[in-house]
């Protein structure tokens, strides 16, 4: 091999030499050699590349800065993790939140290490779900409508060695919880099998209020909720439920009751095959509940399927069983209620009481005559 | 702004009693012997090459102004920067030993002393220093060796060889897609560290096997010049001529490694050694 020296490569190396090396002169005539790195700089820009640029300083601040940024970026990006802690998947996804009125998935990153199973939100650097592998006693995948009738969303239940349920979705949930599975056989765990989920609508009938008791529900059926501040009325799904003293309907997603009427005021139940969206012009079955509120007649509709009919039934017998058309003004509130119930049960509504009635407080006195 | 006063600058000897003229000398190289001698308008922009005896040690420059050269054209730069390298050679020819100095190094005068009383004067002080320098320089030359690999070619053939490498390949066939994709980085990770490995083990070996063909050998910096070559070593070799054939064929043996490629360049002034 012969040594070369006149093409582009060896100016470079050329230039290295004349501009950075030579003999050194200690001598104080000599004329400021500031100029050197100057003349150097536009060359080796071209010639060399960024490196050499970085050691003349031409572009220290903005490296100094591009790295800073990257370095506060990077801490954002990742949990702190514990020592000898390594990341094994790392996958977008959420968790069912659910603390006092605050009810939502909260989306963030999953990160499954060799110790746990984190949810993190980078952007508030927060940990918002996390358990540790050990803990992890059952998985169970459920298929789920989201909310939107079309849209099935792979649901994974985790259940931890307490019994409690954690509802996980991630942007490839089976994969997740295969890689959940893998990491707990890594680390020697095992999962139970077959394991049992919780009904989870059962628990959620929280609000009967002592003595009341549930005599019908049904599957699914939506409700338009009317418009609230700055929410315009919508379409929500969730469960109907018909007590021995209200009709109500639970809001699935917020968990809560969001319709809510006692029974004497209902009117009429009945049904009708029609268009309840602009966006779909298929007919649907939609209950329509016609209650008093103060003294209007209102209509709630519940479109909900083949089991409306069962609904319209369990409704009707209960206006069938009503006596009189004739209504009364509570003269403690002024809400109109049904004059015979009124006087044989007080108002629904504030709890006045007839002095009649007061004086048959006896249990028999409250069947009717 | 650089064009001030150039055409001034040719004006070499003869402009030797106007002072404004003549107070600066560019200095190019040191070189042993005690003639007073003109090289010609080989000079940077032209100008007159001249020596500037002190005993036995000369000084080859031109006359210029108190000012550095600078100047934002880099077609311009470049031309000045061959042109002093030129200058070194033709001295380099015609002395046999050179001290080559960089760029842009100019002596000046000062008040009631001509800038070629002040070149004397430091030859005089730095005269041992500059002796042993030529001394250790003398029938030498430098060379410029540096390996490159091929990125892609080499992990390719580390995917092949390196049994933990091999291994977890294998087993990214056989994984769901998630942890597939874990498997990658861990790949990614294990290649960047075993490619590390190699580069420092080639580093060491070659160096070695270097080493023994030069009489001196400085180290530089790796710079990045490509995107899919990278630098392994950039060393500085100084050595007699004759001897070059031997690195060359030492050289020829890495260039002939599959991924490898050696760039050697030279005989140059010896830049790094002084």
């Amino acid at each position: 091999m012969e040594p070369s020296r006149d093409t582009h490569a060896t100016l470079v190396d050329l230039l290295d030499r004349i501009l950075d090396k030579g003999l050194v002169i200690n001598a104080d005539v000599i004329i400021s050699v500031a100029g050197i790195p100057l003349i150097g700089v536009n060359l080796r820009a071209a010639l060399a590349g960024m490196e050499t640029m970085l050691k003349y300083g031409v572009m220290q601040t903005w490296d100094e800065k591009t790295r800073a940024w990257e370095r506060e970026h990077c801490k954002k990006n990742i949990p702190s993790l514990v020592e000898g802690e390594e990341i094994v998947v790392k996958m977008f996804g959420s968790h069912y939140y659910s603390k006092g009125i605050y009810n939502a998935w909260r989306s963030g990153y999953f990160y499954l290490t060799n110790k746990r199973l984190i949810l993190y939100r980078q952007d508030f650097d927060e940990i918002t779900f996390q358990i540790p592998s050990e803990e992890i006693k059952a998985l169970v995948m459920r298929e789920e409508s989201h909310f939107v009738k079309e849209k099935k969303k792979q649901v994974l239940y985790l259940i931890d060695k307490q019994d409690r349920v954690y509802r996980l979705s991630a942007l490839e949930t089976n994969q997740l919880k295969d890689a959940i599975v893998q990491n707990l056989e890594t680390m020697g765990l095992s999962l139970e099998e077959g394991p049992v989920l919780p009904e989870f609508e059962e628990g959620q009938i929280d609000f009967l209020t002592e003595g009341e008791e549930v005599t019908h529900r049904g599957k699914k059926v939506w409700y338009l909720v009317p418009a609230s501040g700055i929410q315009q009325e919508t379409w929500r799904p969730g469960h109907l439920y018909l007590t021995n003293k209200r009709l109500c309907w639970w809001y699935d997603f917020e968990r809560k009751l969001v319709f809510d009427v006692p029974v004497n005021r209902i009117v009429s139940a009945n049904t009708e095959m029609r268009k309840i969206s602009g966006f779909n012009s298929n007919k649907e079955k939609v209950l329509d509940v016609a209650y008093r509120f103060n003294s209007a007649k209102i209509i709630a509709s519940f479109p909900g399927g083949r089991q409306i009919d069962e609904w319209a039934e369990a409704l009707n017998e209960i206006v069938s069983g009503k006596i009189s058309e004739e209504t009364e003004n509570c003269p403690q509130c002024g809400e109109p209620d049904w004059a015979k119930e009124l006087l044989e049960e007080g108002c629904s509504s504030c709890g006045w009481v007839s002095p009649r009635l007061k004086k048959k407080m006896a249990p028999a006195a409250l069947s009717a005559e | 702004m650089e064009e001030r006063g150039r055409g001034e600058r040719n004006l070499g000897k003869e402009a030797e009693g106007n002072s404004k003229m003549t107070e600066a000398r560019y200095l190019y190289c040191i070189v042993e012997g005690n003639e007073e001698i003109t090289l010609g308008n080989i000079g940077i922009e032209g100008s007159s090459v001249y020596t500037i005896p002190y005993q036995d040690l000369c000084a080859v420059v031109h006359n210029c102004l108190p000012e550095p050269y600078k100047s934002e054209d880099k077609e311009k730069v470049k031309s000045w920067l061959t042109t002093h390298e030129k200058v070194v050679e033709v001295a380099w020819d015609r002395f046999g030993t050179v001290l080559p100095l960089g760029f842009d190094i100019i002596i000046k005068g000062e008040e009631g002393i001509a800038p070629d009383e002040n070149m004397k004067k430091w030859l005089k002080d730095d005269y041992e220093n500059l002796r042993q320098k030529l001394g250790k320089i003398k029938d030498r030359a430098e060379f410029g060796v540096q390996v490159f690999w091929e990125t892609k070619i080499i992990s390719e053939g580390l995917i092949e060889t390196n049994p933990e490498i091999k291994k977890l390949t294998e087993e990214i066939k056989s994984k769901s897609k998630g942890l597939a994709y874990m498997y990658k980085q861990k790949l990614e990770n294990l290649l960047k560290k075993e490619m590390e490995k190699e580069a420092e083990r080639c580093f060491k070996d070659f160096y070695e096997k270097i080493k023994k063909c030069v009489d001196e050998i400085k180290v530089e910096k790796t710079k990045k010049l490509e995107e899919n070559k990278q630098m392994l070593l950039n060393l500085s070799c100084l050595l007699s001529k004759e001897k070059s054939k031997i690195l060359g064929e030492e050289l020829e043996k890495i260039n002939n490694m599959k991924g490898f490629l050696v760039r050697f360049t030279g005989p140059w002034p010896p830049y790094s050694f002084i």
